[in-house]
């Protein structure tokens, strides 16, 4: 039997692509470890549509969005540069138009964004999976897959539009106050606002003191949140905890997943561990819910920046310097909020509707476990969607399943270059390009490695400060609960889903991110250092090691080795 | 506000009048004086009384620069020192080189005086020494670009200082942006100056000739609230509105709960809570609404296009004496605040080169 293309027509193929770009980059942040199949055809196809429609719809002067490949479930791309310089005079022209909402009209190009897809997400949810026909099952999935379709479109119009201004604001700091973006005032100046990922985890907060409250506090102590739902349906109280919980759950917070870029592992409605989890570290913490007190000071620490910064700023600048400095605030914002309304929601109702056919799936034979369907792509779905029982995709299934395995086990190079093609080169395009995302994700700044600090690790500051305390490595949810206060939280990059034990924490060291990363950001929030790019920090250092961070200096200390 | 500079030609002899009356003044003198002047010149014209006061025109400037050696630093810096502008520190490094000439000079002794009798002449007329007065930038061409106004300027040196810091602000990092871009000359940017009598503003704002939203010519609308224009025309506050049909002088009122007025002090201005009292009250009577419409209508005629004008009120003058205006310009859909937004796109647009 053939083993078909995981994503048909974007595999990479060595020689016609190298071809076409001398370099390709793995995206690290979100396809480390491998996608499953599934996954990686709903990012490959349409991540890459929304980058290109994104800088079509803006006509970004000098860059076409990226193209991106799969390799072994990994995702690589490069970049789509604009040659000629009269088509740059013509994309300039149209940009002009195309960038002045996110100039003027900002809540109300987000917002309305918003509501479309939370229209699209309502009506997908309606679907009772179990007793929906085949036909209908099928019919969501096709539904899903022009939602995510749409969501990449939203995205990347949303991302290019905030992250240009976002650029523009960081180097005239730099020209004009002579601050750069890791410099405490900026840092100031874009943090404390309200996002929605905060406001789940306030909620979360408020169940945690529902807990002292109704007498559940020993329970969640000592058991283990994998068994806690069961355990709490052993009582009336804990029934009662459930049956409010589950509501938040299905109003709020239950559509996302401990990895953001994947659909393999359960949402929390599907199991509520993971939530329970952060409602046990707010026990463990104790105390208010620090994030109030916290933004009060950053919002009143945000005010006065401005102020400063505006006092610096010729009055005749004030006015244009102003309405970009709130743009670049929206910007920040943009960053945090969108991973809530569009990667983790849709992502999660992928899953959803996969799951949906999974079951039916199994049920009639195509596959053994629902779970399988993740090693399918969409025409093969297609090919047993209407009538499962005909069909016997389990050798497919298997023989995918095997190299995703292999492709877990051996992990994807972190780019691949034409012969004597150096990744100097190569950093170099991204950079020339000008491309926002390119510059505040991808590459981010290089650390510099500064031998008179002989510092273990060399990074990039996300966040200033400096702290010492036990490093604690993670990878998945479940290691969160190991963390103790005042640890050094280490990974190789943090999901939204970890924001609470930011409290908790006294330091942060990833792998990868820049200025605009999820850890910088809620890092900022918290007012706590966070070092990023430092590469190999997860693997490197171990849990338990006693480490420092400075992240001015964007410097990583393993003081007992 | 608009304005920047004079489209006046170097060379050529300087003449010698330079210091003129808005009576001497009309719209044909907007090259000689700039369009603030000429404006309120063409106001004074056709018998509106604008506050009192005189323009300097682009003359001065020129015997400024030319007597003093200024505009000879100004072309060697322009010339020997400063390059291609690329980025935004270097229009505000040339801004302040060039502003930082023109301001370390002093002005020549007989222009001193001729600028000293005119102002003595001022006081004498409104029987006050060392009246306070508004020394204004009064340029010809409209860009995105603000240049500098001084409130409450007292005393001869003031305003003979003031007056040297306006034709600096012909400088500003955005007016040589601007020049830099459109292929102008960096070096040569000429502007008249207004000065005019401070009003002690009891209310003020603006009227449009023509509703901006609907287009409709039939009505004037006049928005205004206690203190200075500034607030109105900034857009910050909610001012009183009141709707007005040119024809049956019918009013519509929505007199709205004002919290904020901007008021001079002894710096410039500054923003100062509405006495609970006056919060809820109508800054305009009905008189002064009905001598406001009967005037912006003879403005509109005589310029036979809707006209966006400015008005204050003054507090120490009786009904009608009270009554000024200080703009009327073509009304245009736009607001103050796209250029901002335009000049922020242009940034960002320079960012991909």
């Amino acid at each position: 039997m053939k083993l078909y293309d995981v994503v048909p027509g974007l595999e990479f193929m060595e020689e016609e692509d190298l071809n076409q770009s001398p370099a390709w980059f793995l995206d690290g942040t979100h396809s480390i470890p491998p996608w499953t199949p599934m996954f990686g055809w709903f990012w490959i196809n349409f991540c890459r549509h929304g980058m290109q429609y994104g800088a079509e719809t803006l006509s970004l002067p000098t860059v076409k969005g990226w193209d991106w490949r799969f390799k072994d479930g990994g995702g690589y791309l490069c970049l789509l540069l604009v040659d000629s310089d009269k088509e740059k005079a013509e994309r300039e022209k149209k940009f002009r138009e195309a960038i002045r909402p996110f100039v003027e009209n900002y809540d109300g190009l987000w917002g309305g964004y918003v509501k479309e897809m939370l229209k699209r997400y309502d009506h997908l949810k309606t679907l009772d999976l179990d007793a929906a026909t085949n036909l209908q099952l099928l019919e969501n999935f096709e539904e899903t897959i022009d939602t995510c379709r749409r969501m990449w479109e939203i995205h990347m119009h949303m991302m290019y539009g905030t992250y240009t201004p976002y650029v523009l604001f960081e180097q005239l700091c730099k020209q004009m106050l002579n601050i750069d973006d890791t410099h405490p005032t900026f840092h100031k100046l874009v943090s404390g606002f309200d996002n929605e990922s905060f406001r789940v985890d306030r909620k979360l907060w408020e169940f945690s003191v529902k807990v002292k409250d109704m007498g559940l506090q020993g329970l969640f102590a000592e058991t283990p949140s994998k068994d806690l739902k069961a355990k709490l349906e052993g009582s009336d109280k804990g029934k009662q905890f459930l049956r409010e919980f589950n509501e938040f759950l299905d109003k709020d917070a239950g559509w996302r997943m401990e990895r953001m870029a994947e659909i393999n592992v359960p949402t929390w409605k599907e199991d509520p561990a993971p939530g329970f989890e952060t409602i046990k570290i707010f026990l463990k913490k104790g105390g208010g819910f620090d994030l109030d007190e916290d933004r009060k000071k950053n919002e009143r620490e945000r005010k006065e920046a401005e102020k400063e910064v505006l006092a610096k700023i010729a009055p005749e600048q004030r006015g244009w310097f102003s309405m970009l400095m709130k743009v670049a605030q929206n910007c920040s914002l943009f960053s945090e909020e969108h991973n809530h309304y569009l990667d983790l929601y849709t992502h999660a109702l992928i899953r959803r509707s996969c799951m949906g056919l999974g079951m039916r799936f199994a049920k009639l034979g195509a596959i053994h476990h629902p779970e399988d369907i993740f090693f399918l792509i969409p025409d093969e779905v297609r090919k047993a969607g209407i009538n499962p029982d005909k069909f016997n995709l389990k050798p497919l299934v298997e023989r995918r399943k095997k190299e995703w395995e292999q492709w877990c086990r051996q992990g994807n190079p972190p780019a691949i270059m034409k012969e004597g093609f150096t990744l100097e080169q190569a950093v170099g395009g991204l950079v020339q390009s000008m491309d926002p995302i390119a510059l505040k994700v991808v590459v981010g700044s290089m650390p510099a490695v500064k031998t008179e600090l002989n510092a273990d690790l060399y990074g990039t500051c996300g966040s200033p400060g400096v702290a010492e305390g036990i490093a604690r490595v993670v990878f998945k949810d479940e290691d969160l609960t190991q963390i103790q206060k005042g640890d050094i939280l280490v990974s190789a990059t943090t999901s939204p889903a970890w924001t609470p034990v930011f409290g908790l924490i006294s330091g942060v060291v990833v792998d990868r991110g820049a200025s605009l990363s999820h850890a910088a950001i809620v890092g900022r929030e918290y007012g706590i250092p966070v070092v990023m790019n430092v590469f190999t920090g997860s693997q490197m250092i171990k849990s338990g090691q006693r480490i420092r961070v400075d992240a001015n200096m964007g410097a990583v200390y393993i003081l007992d080795k | 506000m608009e304005e920047v500079f004079l489209l006046h030609p170097e060379g050529g002899p300087v003449a010698e009048k330079w210091i003129f009356g808005f009576d001497e003044l009309g719209k044909e003198a907007n090259d000689l004086v700039g369009k603030k002047c000429a404006n309120l010149g063409e106001l004074t014209k056709i018998g509106l009384s604008v506050p009192p006061g005189f323009a300097i025109s682009v003359d001065g400037y020129r015997r400024f620069m030319e007597e003093t050696g200024a505009g000879e630093e100004i072309k060697r810096y322009v010339k020997q020192e400063l390059g291609e502008i690329k980025n935004v520190t270097q229009e505000q490094e040339a801004s302040k080189v060039i502003r930082g000439i023109i301001e370390r000079k002093e002005m020549p002794l007989k222009m001193q005086e001729e600028l000293i009798s005119h102002y003595r002449k001022l006081c004498v007329r409104l029987q006050k020494s060392d009246i306070p007065v508004a020394v204004r930038s009064s340029g010809a061409v409209s860009m995105p670009g603000q240049m500098e106004t001084y409130l409450n300027v007292r005393g001869p040196q003031d305003v003979i200082k003031k007056v040297i810091q306006v034709w600096g602000s012909a400088f500003t990092a955005r007016a040589i942006a601007f020049r830099f871009q459109q292929g102008l000359s960096i070096d040569w940017a000429p502007i008249g100056v207004a000065i005019l009598k401070m009003v002690n503003a009891k209310c003020a704002g603006i009227i449009l000739t023509v509703i901006p939203t609907t287009g409709d010519t039939s009505k004037i609308i006049i928005e205004g609230n206690w203190g200075l224009g500034e607030s109105v025309v900034g857009g910050e506050i909610t001012p009183d509105s009141f709707i007005v049909d040119k024809d049956t002088l019918e009013i519509e009122r929505a007199v709205a709960e004002k919290t904020k007025m901007v008021v001079y002090n002894h710096k410039g201005t500054t923003i100062v809570d509405i006495p609970e009292e006056k919060k809820k009250l109508s800054s305009l009577t009905d008189e002064e609404i009905k001598e406001i419409v009967r005037i912006s209508k003879q403005i509109e005629t005589h310029y036979g296009v809707p006209q966006d004008i400015e008005y204050v009120i003054d507090l120490d003058l009786p009904f009608p004496e009270n009554l000024f205006f200080v703009q009327a310009r073509p009304a245009k859909s736009v607001k103050k605040k796209e250029s901002d937004a335009d000049y922020l796109i242009d940034l960002m647009t320079r960012l991909f080169k």
